[in-house]
């Protein structure tokens, strides 16, 4: 039996056909990256927190407004967009190393092992009596979290920031979208940078690398929103 | 007798082009990787505003976009509109219910992102409404787009 030879492919017009696709994907192709500033908005609450009125100290709230000019009034005085950084910086580190050292911004005060304990075992109890209160239960994650630091680190206790230092953003219904980002973007500038400090000074892994859906990194993300709270209430425009 | 043939005929070579497929392709597959393919037809105008804080999403599948800007077409008006995939949304009451039909399998409102692509332009009150309608069905995780750099 004679041995049929296989007859070649002539792949000339391959070089044609690739043509083809690449100029395809040429003219389809949009380079932009998605990029955007991540926020997590409130939970709606079932029952609203009915407690006596809670008293704010005003020093612990940062008030940022933007009207519908695009003007900046921080704490009722007009600033500009470039004096924001500083002002918030200092909301969040003024008080940290020198106890009143700006007694308009929040205090720090000290955490350690035994005020977790106590906390704990006061959430737990109340937990007892409520057992489905999602507030209870998350004071009561909140204070695990506080505890598992304070033993993580060497001298057992940090100094933590008011708990009810806040900032507060007012817009109008004509504050641009321009603005209103301008003055996210700081306030995150503001966290990262300071989460970033936070991670080096105890030997983290690096902030940016920390992801949310990894459970190894969930409890460095934990330890450092307790460090580096970041408190953001916006009030809404009335529809 | 010379080494060097002299006044022997001197025909340019032809152009090996047999690698020039794979050099098409090489390029072919860098464009295939880096594309990105529109995801929807734009109805407004969107000039995203610069943040140097940015992030770039990673995991896309996993987010839903709404856009709000001016309307491009002019029989629209001029007031800010909701863009929801390719149609313009009458107002900011729908958009809870487009995003709870956008859920997937195993997910729920609370898991997917929202992002938002807004003009710079627009004013916040469309962009605090459609915020609340998100808060209602408890998706709210959010992103506010934006660029990295100008």
């Amino acid at each position: 039996m004679a041995r049929r030879e296989v007859g070649e492919i002539n792949a000339g017009s391959m070089a044609d056909i690739a043509f083809l696709l690449l100029i395809f994907f040429l003219v389809t192709t949009t380079m932009e990256v998605d990029a955007g500033i991540g926020r997590q908005l409130p939970l709606k609450l079932d029952q609203p927190i009915n407690d006596e009125q809670i008293d704010i100290n005003e020093r612990n709230v940062l008030e940022i407004m933007a009207n519908s000019n695009d003007d900046l009034l921080v704490e009722g005085k007009f600033i500009e967009i470039d004096e924001l950084y500083d002002i918030v910086m200092d909301f969040y580190t003024v008080n940290k190393v020198a106890k009143d050292q700006d007694v308009n911004m929040p205090n720090y005060s000290k955490v350690d092992v035994s005020t977790c304990a106590t906390e704990i075992s006061k959430y737990k109890e109340a937990l007892v009596k409520d057992p489905e209160n999602k507030v209870l239960k998350s004071e009561l994650g909140k204070w695990e979290t506080k505890m598992v630091l304070c033993q993580s680190l060497d001298e057992k206790s940090y100094m933590e920031m008011n708990k009810q230092a806040v900032i507060q953003l007012k817009n109008q219904a004509g504050t641009s979208y321009g603005l209103y980002i301008e003055i996210q973007n700081i306030l995150k500038q503001v966290v990262n940078e300071l989460r970033v400090k936070a991670c080096e000074d105890l030997d983290f892994p690096d902030y940016f690398e920390l992801r949310e859906d990894r459970e190894e990194d969930q409890e460095y993300i934990a330890k450092l929103r307790v460090l580096v709270p970041e408190r953001i209430i916006e009030a809404k425009i009335n529809r | 007798m010379s080494k060097f043939k002299k006044g022997g005929k001197k025909g340019i070579p032809g152009v090996n082009t047999s690698a020039l497929p794979d050099i098409i392709f090489m390029l072919l597959f860098f464009f295939m990787v880096a594309t990105t393919m529109k995801e929807v037809e734009l109805q407004v105008t969107l000039e995203k505003p610069v943040a140097n804080q940015a992030i770039p999403i990673e995991d896309k599948d996993n987010v839903d976009f709404i856009y709000i800007g001016f309307p491009i077409d002019a029989e629209e008006g001029t007031e800010p509109r909701i863009q929801l995939d390719d149609r313009l949304a009458p107002d900011y009451t729908v958009v809870s219910l487009w995003k709870e039909q956008k859920a997937r399998e195993g997910k729920t409102p609370f898991d997917i992102v929202t992002s938002l692509k807004v003009d710079e332009n627009v004013g916040m009150r469309i962009v605090s409404n459609v915020k609340e309608e998100l808060r209602d069905i408890d998706a709210i995780k959010i992103n506010y787009s934006a660029d990295q750099t100008k």
